[in-house]
């Protein structure tokens, strides 16, 4: 395709927000951790931080724990992801849409989900407060989504057709699982570990909240209190160089792979009903899975509305967040949610911009290596990312700028994913057909193409909005305390002793997580992105 | 041995895709389920493979009952529409998938392997990705991973739908002589009266889940069951009741026109005069439609130039001749 002047201009743009809000901060982190710093050689400080014990143990933690986590969210979500590929039932879209909840519940509501079931104060009474299981369960929770969906996304439209051309030619069902379900499964579970290795990798909130004590800090929980507590900002730029380069090459392999996975799928649906003793099977299965997705919610929800020695539901939780907003330090709801929202709705709207802008260069400009540089954010960690701007920009930070453009930064990549594929599943010929009719280039985006596209924004927005509402890390370096949102006021709350305090978060939390809920229910009913 | 279908039904819901269904296959012949799509002929072969539970009925060969048998143990081969070849194997090792089960010793699965791509026109390409194949090549690697463990019936399941139409011509003779070598008799479902006839010995006329008439293309073209029938096998002139004032001497239901037996003369010199409505080439054939006033009804007619008394120009009258055996009385739809 030839590209012409608008989707020029458009990636133009697109590239000089990238430059801006997310190179230029990287690229200081990369100077300021290499840079010869009083008459040490060039990369020193970075070679002492990677040979201090200290951090070459929070490294090995963090791979660790990660590749634990990404095991057994295989272990967990593998079989389900065959099974729900294999059978139609009752009840499978819901179950289907219930287990993509965790993965897109806020970090902060995981976390505190886990301390209303495990915690001190749990409801299982088990305290596994600061212990590697909690982090671990924390992680197969959020997700297991992802390798179940991936996964089972994958083998729907091709394993049934092609199991039953093994059962034509011999197999038997187990052999069918052996020699062509797994095989056919390997490339997308590599793919989906891959992505929740990533997750894993850079996990804050859920590591912050459930285990606090230093033995348990990953790379991430390392960098925010080396920049936020102890101001070591030298150290935290070389640990964040490090995470962020295997990021980089984790993310690099994962969307080779990804490009490997789409040109052999195959769309339709041929799931059957299960029979005999596949019931069992299936049920079980579908009953733990379940269990250990809604355990946590459930918890929080029960105990939100509970009160230390009485066994009657009440709300005082959440009339305390009304009334209590003397307290110092603390954000009441109706400021907390005001700043939520406000934030969400601000960085929405950029991210719609900007990754508007990068689909429209993609799709009609036809370069490759913006689509690959549209993914980068992904690859960049919040807490890297609001460090960087720290460095890069320390004005942005005092005022009310630096929230929504952290978010708008880190959610316009969804965007981009959720219009790219609308974009290109636009005939060529609709296009042709207006410009034919005399509408210019701009005309055709305005009348042809802006209006089909309206799903896939309403879509995308309801994305960004909801990456924005539930983001933790970047916001907690970046904001001011007047200015905190519900993740932010949640964890302040939890960082106090009390019994009040707790049971005030428990309510925040329960209202970060309807709110949610809410706006993936507005994602549920329309189409998916590309992810 | 005879593959023998016994009252098999099945239903999604509400819809009773397979109405029971009673149809014997002669060993060593091929079978053609033809009928429009959606009319269960699909799922009818899903059922003979196994694939599909019945919730009526039986699959049998010989005195064999094989209905509770699972798929892997009828030892029926199928080729799919969309292929189904595992992206994951080459193509030698898709053609030898099934002979790996049968615990076929490497060595003799290899030389079967070798012998079945040379029949399929594939020779040397067992190293191959499947994807890296044409539509073509892909349909003739279904073919020879079905036949390669020597099934007891092969089931097709319209194997040429997803070919363009050139090739589907050429792979259309091909399976043809293919099939006819197989001592395994062959079941090949099909939209395509062309593709049936072409194919199979016998053809069974599908629809709505139910068989509506079985028998050779000749049996089927001279005396289709019914005006639906008549209809669906490309007979044009077909009348739910008789043309007023034809004077026939048969007329119960519906009645067929054979115009392949009928000839055009000079206007008075037939059973009654008909006028040019349209006339369309076809090649170096026309393809005209007539109006027969006298009867109130309209007739397509075919043929060559030769066999026109003058030109064809819209408006311009002929008789129609018609011997008594180009009427036919069809009976009506079930």
């Amino acid at each position: 395709m030839r590209p012409s002047p608008t989707p020029r201009l458009a990636g133009a743009i697109a590239t000089l927000f990238l430059a801006a809000f997310l190179a230029v901060p990287l690229a200081v982190i990369l100077a300021r951790s290499l840079a010869p710093s009083a008459g040490e050689p060039f990369g020193a400080g970075f070679l002492a931080a990677l040979t201090d014990p200290y951090y070459l143990g929070r490294l090995g933690f963090t791979l660790g724990q990660a590749l634990l986590s990404t095991a057994l969210t295989v272990v967990v979500g593998l079989p389900t992801a065959l099974l729900l590929a294999r059978y139609r039932f009752r009840g499978k879209r819901v179950l289907t849409a219930a287990f993509t909840v965790p993965f897109v519940m806020p970090t902060v509501v995981a976390g505190i989900g886990f301390l209303a079931l495990v915690g001190p104060r749990g409801v299982l009474g088990v305290d596994l407060r600061n212990t590697l299981a909690i982090v671990l369960l924390a992680h197969v929770f959020y997700n297991f989504a992802v390798v179940a969906r991936t996964v089972s996304g994958f083998l729907e439209g091709v394993a049934p057709r092609l199991e039953a051309a093994a059962a034509t030619l011999g197999a038997t069902p187990w052999r069918v699982v052996a020699r062509v379900t797994l095989p056919l499964a390997l490339p997308a579970t590599f793919a989906s570990a891959l992505l929740v290795f990533l997750f894993c990798f850079t996990s804050f909130g859920v590591v912050l909240i459930l285990a606090p004590a230093p033995a348990f800090a990953t790379l991430e929980v390392e960098i925010y209190r080396l920049t936020a507590r102890l101001l070591a900002l030298d150290a935290a730029a070389a640990l964040a160089l490090v995470q962020l380069i295997l990021m980089v090459a984790v993310g690099f392999i994962y969307t080779r792979l990804q490009e490997r996975l789409a040109v052999s799928v195959v769309p339709g649906d041929a799931t059957r009903a299960p029979r005999g003793s596949a019931h069992l099977l299936l049920g079980g299965t579908l009953l733990v899975t379940s269990a250990l997705v809604l355990a946590p919610l459930l918890a929080l929800s029960v105990q939100s509305f509970g009160s230390p020695g009485s066994p009657w539901p009440t709300a005082r939780n959440y009339l305390g967040l009304l009334t209590q907003s003397h307290t110092v330090g603390f954000t009441d709801l109706w400021h907390a949610l005001r700043n939520s929202l406000g934030f969400a709705f601000s960085s929405a709207a950029l991210a719609l911009v900007v990754g508007f802008l990068f689909a429209y260069a993609i799709a009609r400009g036809g370069w490759r290596w913006l689509d690959q540089a549209s993914l980068l954010p992904l690859a960049t960690s919040p807490i890297t990312l609001a460090f960087g701007y720290l460095l890069a920009y320390p004005a942005l930070v005092g005022s009310v700028w630096g929230v929504p453009l952290a978010h708008a930064l880190l959610a316009f990549p969804f965007v981009t994913r959720t219009l790219l594929p609308a974009y290109r599943a636009q005939p060529p010929a609709l296009a042709a057909a207006a410009s034919t009719l005399g509408a210019g280039q701009l005309r055709v985006l305005l009348r042809v193409e802006l209006p089909l596209l309206r799903p896939a924004f309403l879509t995308a927005a309801a994305f960004a909005f909801a990456v924005s509402m539930g983001e933790f890390g970047a916001t907690l370096l970046l904001v001011r305390p007047e200015f905190a949102t519900l993740p932010v006021a949640i964890f302040d709350r939890l960082g106090r002793p009390g019994a009040s305090n707790y049971g005030e978060a428990l309510a925040l939390g329960v209202v970060l997580m309807a709110l949610t809920a809410a706006v993936m229910l507005v994602l549920q009913r329309r189409g998916r992105s590309e992810f | 041995m005879n593959l023998r279908l016994t009252g098999l039904a099945k239903r999604y819901g509400a819809v009773t895709a397979v109405d029971r269904v009673t149809l014997e296959l002669v060993a060593g012949t091929t079978l053609a389920l033809l009928g429009p799509s959606g009319c269960g002929k699909s799922t009818l072969l899903r059922l003979v493979a196994g694939l599909e539970a019945p919730d009526a009925g039986g699959v049998a060969i010989g005195d064999q009952d094989l209905t509770r048998t699972p798929t892997a143990r009828r030892g029926f081969g199928m080729v799919f529409q969309d292929f189904a070849l595992f992206p994951h194997l080459d193509v030698g090792a898709n053609a030898a998938f099934g002979l790996v089960e049968a615990r076929v010793p490497a060595a003799t699965r290899a030389a079967r392997v070798r012998e079945l791509l040379a029949l399929v026109g594939l020779a040397g390409l067992e190293r191959r990705k499947v994807t890296e194949l044409s539509g073509g090549q892909q349909q003739r690697v279904a073919l020879a991973r079905a036949l390669a463990p020597e099934p007891r019936l092969l089931l097709l399941d319209e194997p040429l739908s997803n070919l363009d139409a050139s090739l589907r011509e050429s792979l259309k003779l091909e399976l043809r002589s293919i099939l006819t070598g197989l001592p395994a008799g062959a079941i090949y479902v099909t939209h395509d009266q062309g593709e049936a006839f072409t194919v199979a010995d016998t053809v069974a006329l599908m629809r709505a889940g139910r068989i509506v008439q079985v028998g050779t293309s000749e049996e089927l073209l001279a005396k289709p069951a019914g005006p639906w029938a008549a209809r669906f096998l490309g007979h044009d002139n077909v009348y739910d009741t008789a043309p007023q004032g034809a004077h026939l001497p048969v007329s119960d239901g519906a009645l067929l026109l054979r115009a392949d037996l009928t000839r055009l003369g000079e206007p008075g010199t037939g059973a009654t005069d008909v006028s040019v409505a349209t006339a369309a080439r076809e090649g170096l054939a026309w393809r005209l439609t007539l109006t027969a006033e006298a009867w109130g009804v309209t007739v397509t007619w075919r043929g060559f130039d030769r066999e026109l008394p003058g030109h064809p120009a819209p408006g311009a009258s002929f008789g129609l001749q018609v011997p008594p055996e180009a009427w036919r009385s069809i009976g009506s739809d079930a």
